[in-house]
């Protein structure tokens, strides 16, 4: 849930989502639920011109398996915070793993 | 042949006349606008019948008026070419007196109505719309038939009394329906299957021709009621079963026929009628287009259930009409009690505006219209108006029909049960979050919770709902029923009840149950994990061996070579050191989190015992920091690895738990990090390789953000130290500093600098504000001065970094100044003698610079000018 958790901190930031298909989407990031899928708003298409198609999608869904870069604003993230999440994460799965 | 000039055939020889509407029909009132044509086209193999017959049950529903003209010819209808045959309603309305007292005579001699036990007990919770799903409901058939075949007898009798006698007949079928509340023994029968009834018995005697009647069929306007049946629906199901049906096909084109053709009123609806702007009879037609066409055999309802008891009053002359108004749409009064004269009369009367006896929707404000010739009478404003409002409620009727198609499909029981499977799935799926309350939410989702907390506002609720869930669930469901449904809330506390136990018992079985969130098949290397709602499915989740714990994995050589010569193994090592640490401080600062309600004098014992086991725990933890923080390994001053503890800070993690650390131990354990750091400071990365060599004027980058970290993270919580500290241990520090380490080296790193100012401004200040100083520690400060001065001032032309033309040497002129403070005038003579080249160079430079730059560099060579006494503006 580390991503899950994180990304929620990130909800009104401007992403940039770089999908498998090599699209890159910039938009404000509305939501993220547990699968890691997306909404954005006021989405522009970061190489318009190779996809035009796009270029009028204010506002999408993205499912999260096709993603494959999220770039995120550096201001956003506390990453002394985030280390101690990781730890956290990491010892829990630790914990589940011996356990499990 | 009767003195009204319609056959008197019987009405099951006579059949359904085509164009009447099935009483299970469902008037639509748009539906007839793309059907009227092909309706017509049906109609042509009923030609024949329709001009035998009299026709006269087409007027029954005025909205099928439209279609007159195309039945009847299109000739304008004028007193001559209208015959007078057919004026029911004048002839009748001369003996609508008796037709009331007989009524009431019928109602007052009508024996308690017949229960039909077996068939109401057997199905008492019928919704009505059970028959939508069978449309050869072959029964309804039989039970039409019955229903005729008992009671022909009325209709042998001559017209007039058959009429009265119909109507009398109708209240006793209503009140057996009344009295039994539901007639469930009459099924309903499609549309399609009266009609076919109907017209394979008309087929059989051929009525007497009415030929006339085509032309005169006047383009009656539409009856308001008419347009209501719509509402039936929605009221009708759930208070009785289906009702009667075919009987009322009988009986309206006979009753309801009779009215319409006033002689007095006929010509005038021929003349004016037509030419109206305004022409009503569009909007009504459609719903009979619709009744005809539609399948819908629950209609029966379109029963005649009020009746000229309305006339008890006495108030309208043509006592017929009424029952045409009241029977299609009366409904309500279906579910209502005993057909008490009086009880009827009044919900007549209140119904009459309406339509149906339902008080929804708007009325019109003007006169009640009950009969065509009201509406004939009335201004062309008034008809128009009342016109209108004719056709927002057919709207608005054929709306709500249209909504309420599937209402009642569900039972409240049916809406329960599928509640609770939900919640309870819910619960599985969540697994039951409130085992471990808001601790496991902050496990979960720990970066967002905490994120949240110190960036503020969260836009979510932090502690999502995910524990209270259920609980919230189950008070908005218990609102609904205390607020909805009064006369139910028993049966809604049950449900609330039930349902509350069945999560109870849903969270207490996902306690119980082992999780199975993974499984393991034989032979495979990794586990297959079962995802739900709040863990989406891991990847593979390959289980460790007890003991790895890093020894096994693949030592990666740092892709970043440290210049220091720890091996690959002591840099594992250390890092795993500077893990525990971090481990031990998360767990305290969650123990912090858990600190009991602070202790009072009368605190209660178990706030007592609580306040010592959390003392007890949080000292282990303490120990444990320690511990994992290394800082009492000996010093051995040749080993070749450095001590763990320096090893820590030499990786930013490390460093950035000194502040943290700081946090939480005591003041003399700080001393004696602040004492290690000091014997070490020229073995720290940050100092010993931050030293600017003649190769490499520049530090690195990484070097300098090291440096930048380190002055960030580990200074402020030592300068926070010293800054409080006593002389002596200022004097101790500054001792260590001489002897244990390399002077040349600290004073030209930045942090072994930054770190010698510190401790002489210190000395400084604490010579400055209290005069009475112990002279011993004095003088042994000043020696201890002396002997740093004298280490300097050969480095005094290198202890600045980089050229002149970088900025960053602030902290070089802060200890000339702290030094310069402390100075004897021979030794400020001696400091300036080894800094007078940077001085002048920097001067010379900030010339060439902008106004700001140039005052700020100055400004920071002023620091150092001033404090001997001096000014940069001096040497201008």
């Amino acid at each position: 849930m580390l991503f899950f958790s994180f990304f929620k901190t990130l909800v009104d930031h401007e992403v940039t989502v770089e999908l498998k298909n090599e699209i890159s989407l910039r938009g404000t990031l509305k939501s993220v639920d547990q699968y890691l899928n997306i909404k954005l708003d006021d989405v522009s298409v970061v190489e318009d011109v190779r996809w035009p198609h796009l270029s009028s999608t204010r506002n999408m869904f993205i499912r999260g398996s096709v993603v494959r870069y999220v770039h995120l604003p550096a201001a956003a993230v506390d990453t002394a915070l985030l280390e101690d999440a990781t730890r956290r994460e990491a010892a829990s799965a630790a914990a589940k793993a011996k356990q499990g | 042949m009767s003195f009204f000039g319609f056959d008197t055939s019987l009405p099951r020889d006579r059949g359904h006349q085509t164009k009447a509407p099935g009483f299970g029909a469902v008037p639509d009132a748009f539906a007839g606008l793309s059907s009227r044509r092909t309706v017509d086209d049906d109609d042509d193999d009923a030609i024949d019948f329709e001009d035998t017959y009299d026709g006269l049950g087409d007027r029954l529903d005025e909205t099928d008026d439209a279609f007159n003209d195309d039945t009847f010819g299109s000739e304008p209808a004028s007193q001559q070419n209208v015959g007078k045959d057919f004026d029911f309603a004048g002839q009748t309305s001369k003996i609508a007196n008796t037709l009331q007292e007989e009524h009431m005579l019928f109602q007052a001699r009508q024996p308690p109505p017949r229960m039909e036990p077996a068939r109401q007990a057997a199905r008492p919770a019928r919704t009505g719309y059970e028959n939508y799903a069978k449309t050869d409901y072959i029964p309804q058939l039989e039970a039409s038939a019955n229903i005729w075949g008992i009671q022909p007898k009325h209709h042998i009798q001559p017209q007039q009394t058959q009429q009265s006698q119909q109507i009398q007949h109708q209240p006793h079928q209503r009140q057996e329906s009344q009295g039994t509340s539901a007639t469930p023994a009459r099924k309903m029968m499609s549309l399609e299957e009266v009609e076919a009834m109907m017209r394979a018995q008309s087929k059989k005697p051929g009525p007497p021709a009415q030929a006339p009647q085509p032309a005169q069929a006047p383009p009656v306007p539409p009856h308001p009621q008419h347009q209501m049946p719509p509402q039936q629906h929605v009221h009708y199901p759930s208070q009785q079963g289906p009702p009667t049906g075919p009987p009322q096909i009988l009986q309206r084109p006979q009753q309801q026929t009779a009215p319409r053709s006033s002689p007095a009123s006929r010509p005038q609806g021929h003349a004016e009628l037509p030419g109206h702007a305004v022409q009503p009879p569009s909007i009504p037609q459609h719903p009979t287009i619709l009744q005809r066409q539609r399948p819908a055999p629950s209609e029966p309802v379109a029963q005649t259930q009020r009746h000229p008891p309305a006339q008890a009053a006495g108030q309208r002359p043509p006592s017929q009409p009424r029952q045409i108004l009241q029977n299609p749409n009366r409904l309500s009064g279906q579910g209502q009690p005993i057909s008490q004269a009086a009880q009827r009369q009044a919900e007549y009367q209140r119904a009459l505006p309406v339509g149906p006896g339902h008080n929804r929707g708007p009325s019109l404000q003007g006169p009640v219209v009950t009969h065509p010739e009201q509406l004939l009478n009335l201004t062309e404003e008034e008809r128009a108006a009342f016109l209108i409002e004719d056709a927002k409620r057919a709207k608005r009727n054929h709306k709500i029909h249209m909504l309420s198609k599937d209402n009642g499909l569900m039972t409240p029981q049916d809406k329960n049960f599928i509640t609770r499977i939900q919640l309870q799935q819910l619960m599985a799926a969540t697994g039951g979050l409130e085992e471990h309350g808001p601790e496991a939410a902050l496990a979960e989702d720990f970066y967002y919770q905490v994120y949240t907390q110190i960036r503020g506002a969260p836009r979510q609720t932090p502690h999502q709902p995910t524990s209270q869930f259920a609980q919230t669930y189950i008070f908005q469901t218990g609102g609904r029923y205390g607020v909805g449904g009064r006369k139910h809330q028993r049966g809604g506390d049950n449900h609330m009840q039930r349902m509350e136990q069945q999560v109870q018992r849903a969270v207490e079985a996902a306690k119980a149950k082992p999780k199975g969130k993974q499984l393991v098949i034989e032979g495979s290397l990794g586990k297959i994990s079962f995802s739900n709602a709040k863990t989406p499915k891991p990847l593979l989740n390959i289980k460790r061996p007890e003991s790895t714990d890093g020894f096994h994995a693949t030592a990666r050589r740092p892709s970043r070579v440290h210049l220091h010569d720890s091996s690959v193994f002591d840099r594992k090592g250390t890092l795993r050191n500077i893990e525990r640490v971090y481990s031990t401080l998360m767990l305290m600062e969650d123990h912090e989190r858990l600190m009991p309600p602070p202790l009072h004098a009368d605190s209660d014992p178990a706030t007592i015992q609580r306040h010592l086991e959390w003392q007890t725990k949080i000292q282990g933890l303490h120990e444990q920091l320690w511990q994992d923080l290394k800082i009492m390994e000996p010093i051995n001053p040749n080993s070749l690895t450095p001590h763990p503890f320096i090893a820590m800070l030499s990786h930013p993690k490390g460093k950035k738990a000194i502040p943290r650390i700081f946090r939480q131990i005591d003041e003399q354990q700080r001393i004696t990090i602040l004492t290690m750091i000091v014997v070490h400071l020229d073995a720290l990365s940050v100092v010993a390789h931050a030293v600017p060599t003649p190769d490499e004027p520049n530090l690195s980058r990484a070097t300098r953000e090291e440096v930048e970290l380190f002055s960030h993270a580990v200074m402020p919580p030592l300068f926070a130290h010293i800054s409080e500290s006593p002389l002596n241990i200022v004097i101790g520090l500054l001792g260590l500093i001489l002897d244990r380490t390399n002077l040349q080296v600290v004073a030209r790193s930045k942090i072994g600098m930054s770190l010698l100012t510190m401790l002489i401004s210190r000395a400084e200040l604490l010579k400055q504000s209290t005069p009475e100083i112990n002279i011993v520690d004095w003088e042994q400060w000043t020696q201890l001065y002396n002997r740093l001065f004298d280490s300097v001032e050969p480095v005094l032309p290198f202890v600045f970094p980089g050229s002149v033309n970088d900025g960053d040497d602030v902290y070089v002129w802060q200890f000339l100044a702290a030094m310069g403070v402390g100075a004897s005038p021979e030794q400020q003579q001696r400091l300036v003698l080894g800094v007078k080249d940077r001085v002048m160079e920097t001067v010379a430079v900030s010339k060439a610079l902008p106004a700001e730059i140039a005052s700020v560099r100055l400004g920071h060579v002023n620091l150092f000018m001033r404090a001997i006494g001096l000014d940069v503006e001096l040497l201008g």
